[in-house]
């Protein structure tokens, strides 16, 4: 196992470096930033020039990619236009750990996404609990049920769910549960952001705000989760080694929780396995929505805007936690079925 | 294998509830009070909540041209004069404003003297003086710093201080539009300057994003990237005390009408016309104020002949389309009757629009009369009038948005009646805004109709699009003209507008080239694009102005605490 979990990372760092240069290469054709930077109007074209120039903008793409992959301290910038290199270089590049600085602010990429990432990490762990307990819960019991009125009414329910855009359910509940409960003198929800700026960032604050970001989130992917869960139950249900368990007087929760789930639960690892690592990329809409300050926004308003570094910064956080998180399914894979095995 | 697995598993639940407790904060600024973050405010104290759909990127005057950083440059600091509500300025750092009448304009033009206020200083008590001007000046043109525009501070010869309290500005060439684009907000060279001296660069200064001084009414608090920004009174600030408290300013990019609804905000900005009637509803006040931006039509008019549709270098074609489209309907159908059609570039201000241009009619019979004695007749029955076999087919291409996107729709079927087919292009911004050298569509001369909101350098009356020198090639590559129109009267009046410091003959120019416009229909205006504010119940004493925005913001009451 071990040899096995070296070799796979090992296979990971030509897998990155193919990914970062494919991003790379997409992002540069994805707008100019620095047309955006007169603010409303066109920048004008001796700023234009001044700015492409001090941002390294006006270099061939592969120069560009190499400054971001391993620095320019190396060599010296030419920042006051005479066609001469004369202001050495301040970066060190991604192999040294310096993702640059947002074209847009400035700021360092790190320091962005390290501001935003605790924020996605609490709303999308959250909703993917939620999600997997609740799917669990519902498709296990729908199996055990099948073609009961409740089965029925879960099927219809999660039809409906499923089909309904993230953005709809979003901007629905807010209405009702902060808009109109307010007006109706009933308990009500908040509206937008993390916390009451006027009452501080508590864990009750939080807590009261994320509740309707992650029902909105858990509404639409409970849905395609419990069926997914109830159909793989569903198959092993009726397999003979259950036949075989109950037959041998085994308690029914112990047939369903201990033989029956354990083997249903091994594509849904899968599926699980393939959902987490995009949870640090956080749920743009939902994000932007409720004006929660998380990955998804930074990603969607440095997007908009051509900031390569911060984009690059958190695509490649994603390409990272992808490799590793299939690497930690394998894992998985291998303690839910003893008959698979790396070495 | 199993154990470790469930400590594994265990660790990251417990490292992201962690981290979720090292949520992103940029530190309060030193040498202010620390509120606890905890604290519930005292009944009595004023706090204003703004919204803010977009948030601003940097707070560094210099740095950044978006409207939510001007915004909060009346906060916690002050230009050396600001614009109220009638967009009339008045004296905020200076004594009074630069006049020929006072000497502060010299006769030629070129060398214009202020003299700033002696009260005047920043929180830390350290005094405002010549040398913050000069300083910044200095900021604005060093090729080490990536400031967003050096405009105008590269117009500039010199600047200079025969004393603390007077700045001299020496201008290369007599530059008009002096008193709407200078001294957007000072740096405080006591901060910055050691900075500068150890980094050779200004970008990375703490103070951009953090500023610890200011000279405003308010000083930031606190700024968490993505959720709020928050300001305290200025106890040192020079002027009158502000009656509020503390601003908070919240980052809201989409339910913005929702969280106003809610009683979330006591002000929304950048309020789409959609959203007005529910909030009128609900109690709300909309405000509306010009700020110089109209959107509007342009064409390609190739004076070369070589790019875009020739119908368009007739300007009787032009003038058909202007009487072809509907556009009181746009404005009352898709903005509610909130908006009005522009007849000039120099709508919001009527000193240069003088004598006021008015609107070509809605007149689709003469629109279709014109297209027929211009040669343009539908001789194959496809619907779309032709001429010497080529088809009065027009591309016509915008920025992505819903108000455009419906305005696109619209026009298209307008057009389409009196014989016009238009393909339409929606691109985002980025991507409409690029540069010929970035393969923009617009400045490569693909799309022959282009829109966007626009106007003069406001509150001054400066264009400088239609100049021949800036129409983009492989020579020229950011050239801003992608019009491709080369009006050789048109230049020139562009050209000497700009050195005209004398209002009275300018305003003779500016009145020749808004003719021009009007007459060769180089622009056609589709609706006036004021700022709109919804202002909850509890504000009181607001006033906005389409330059400075929250000039009064020290005046600013709060009933009902």
């Amino acid at each position: 196992m071990t040899r096995y979990l070296i070799r796979r990372l090992l296979q990971g760092i030509p897998l990155l470096l193919i990914i970062s240069f494919i991003l790379f290469a997409l992002m540069m054709n994805m707008g100019d930033p620095v047309a955006n930077m007169g603010g409303r109007r066109v920048t004008r074209s001796s700023d234009y020039q001044r700015l492409k120039r001090q941002l390294g903008l006006d270099k061939p793409i592969y120069i560009q990619y190499l400054y971001w992959l391993a620095g320019n301290d190396w060599t010296k910038v030419d920042m006051d236009g005479d066609g001469v290199g004369e202001t050495p270089g301040i970066r060190l590049g991604v192999l040294r750990g310096d993702f640059g600085t947002s074209l847009v602010d400035r700021s360092p990429v790190l320091e962005l996404i390290g501001e935003r990432i605790p924020n996605t990490l609490i709303l999308m762990v959250a909703a993917e609990v939620l999600i997997v307990l609740g799917a669990l819960v519902i498709g296990v019991y729908s199996a055990l049920r099948q073609y009961s009125l409740l089965d029925h009414t879960v099927t219809a329910l999660s039809f409906i769910g499923y089909s309904m855009p993230i953005f709809f359910v979003a901007m629905v509940s807010m209405y009702v549960f902060a808009v109109l409960f307010k007006r109706w003198g009933l308990p009500y929800l908040p509206t937008v952001g993390m916390f009451d700026p006027q009452v501080g960032e508590t864990l009750g604050q939080v807590a009261y705000h994320m509740v309707l970001p992650v029902v909105t989130m858990s509404v639409v992917s409970l849905a395609s989760y419990s069926r997914y869960i109830r159909s793989t139950m569903l198959d092993v249900l009726h397999q003979d080694y259950i036949r075989t368990a109950r037959s041998k007087g085994l308690n029914s929760r112990t047939v369903v929780f201990v033989h029956a789930l354990k083997n249903a639960s091994l594509p849904i690892a899968t599926v699980v396995g393939l959902d987490l690592p995009f949870l640090l990329g956080g749920a743009v809409v939902t994000e932007r929505i409720f004006a929660w300050p998380g990955m998804g926004r930074l990603f969607l308003d440095h997007v908009s805007r051509g900031d390569t570094p911060v984009v690059m910064g958190i695509l490649m956080l994603v390409a990272v936690a992808v490799v590793i998180f299939q690497i930690i399914t394998d894992i998985v894979y291998a303690w839910l079925d003893p008959r698979i095995r790396y070495d | 294998m199993r154990k470790s697995l469930l400590i594994v598993v265990s660790l990251l639940v417990a490292a992201s509830l962690v981290l979720s407790g090292c949520g992103g904060k940029t530190p309060a600024p030193t040498g202010t009070v620390q509120p606890a973050v905890t604290a519930v405010p005292s009944p009595a104290k004023k706090v204003v909540t703004i919204i803010f759909p977009q948030e601003f990127d940097t707070l560094g005057p210099l740095y950044t041209d978006m409207w939510f950083a001007w915004a909060t440059w009346q906060l916690y600091l002050a230009w050396a004069w600001e614009f109220d509500e009638n967009n009339e300025p008045f004296p905020k750092l200076v004594t009074e404003i630069p006049s020929a009448d006072n000497g502060g304009i010299s006769a030629d033009g070129t060398v214009i003297t202020m003299h700033l206020r002696d009260d005047i200083k920043w929180s830390d008590n350290v005094p405002i003086t010549a040398d913050d001007f000069i300083f910044t000046w200095q900021m604005a043109v060093s090729q080490q710093n990536t400031v967003s525009s050096a405009y105008p501070y590269d117009h500039i010869a010199d600047v200079s201080a025969p004393d603390p309290q007077t700045v001299v500005i020496t201008f290369a060439e007599p530059f008009a539009p002096w008193l709407a684009t200078l001294w957007h907000g000072i740096l405080p060279k006591h901060i910055l300057q050691p900075i500068y001296d150890a980094e050779g660069t200004l970008d990375n200064a703490d103070w951009l994003k953090n500023p610890t001084v200011g000279c405003g009414p308010f000083l930031l608090a606190e700024w968490q990237s993505g959720s709020f920004a928050r300001f305290e009174r200025n106890p040192n600030y020079w002027s009158t005390p502000a009656k509020i408290d503390e601003v908070f300013i919240r980052f809201v990019p989409e339910a913005q009408k929702e969280a106003l609804l809610a009683g979330d905000a006591d002000l929304g900005t950048y309020i789409p016309y959609s959203d007005v009637p529910d909030l009128e509803n609900a109690g709300l006040k909309i405000v509306t104020e010009p700020n110089g931006y109209n959107e509007g039509l342009f064409f390609l008019d190739d004076t070369s002949g070589k790019l875009g549709n020739p119908g368009l270098r007739d300007v009787n074609v032009r003038k058909a389309i202007v009487l072809a489209i509907d556009r009181d309907a746009i404005n009352r159908d898709l903005h509610y009757g909130l908006t009005k059609v522009p007849a000039s570039f120099w709508d919001a201000l009527p000193y240069y629009n003088d004598p006021p241009l008015t609107n070509y009619p809605y007149d689709p019979g003469q629109a279709k009369a014109l297209l027929d004695a211009a040669g343009w007749k539908d001789s194959n029955g496809d619907g779309t009038r032709d001429k010497d076999g080529v088809e009065l087919v027009l591309q016509y291409g915008t920025s992505i948005s819903k108000d455009r996107q419906d305005t696109q729709a619209v026009i298209q079927q307008d057009l389409a009646a009196v014989g016009i087919r238009v393909e339409i292009q929606s691109l985002d911004a980025d991507i409409f805004l690029a540069t010929y050298g970035e393969g923009g569509p617009a400045a490569k001369g693909q799309i022959d109709i282009m829109e966007w909101s626009d106007g003069p350098v406001f509150p001054d009356a400066d264009i400088y699009y239609w100049l021949c020198s800036e129409i983009p090639s492989a020579d020229n590559p950011q050239g801003s003209n992608w019009f491709y129109t080369c009006d050789q009267k048109l230049n020139d009046l562009v050209a000497l507008q700009s050195t005209q410091v004398d209002a009275n003959a300018r305003q003779k120019t500016i009145s020749q080239i808004n003719q021009l416009f009007y007459d060769q229909i180089y622009w056609i205006g589709l609706w006036q694009d004021p700022d709109v504010y919804a202002v909850g119940p509890r504000l009181q004493g607001e006033k906005f102005s389409g330059v400075t925005p929250f000039f009064n913001i020290a005046d600013w009451d709060i009933v009902n605490p």
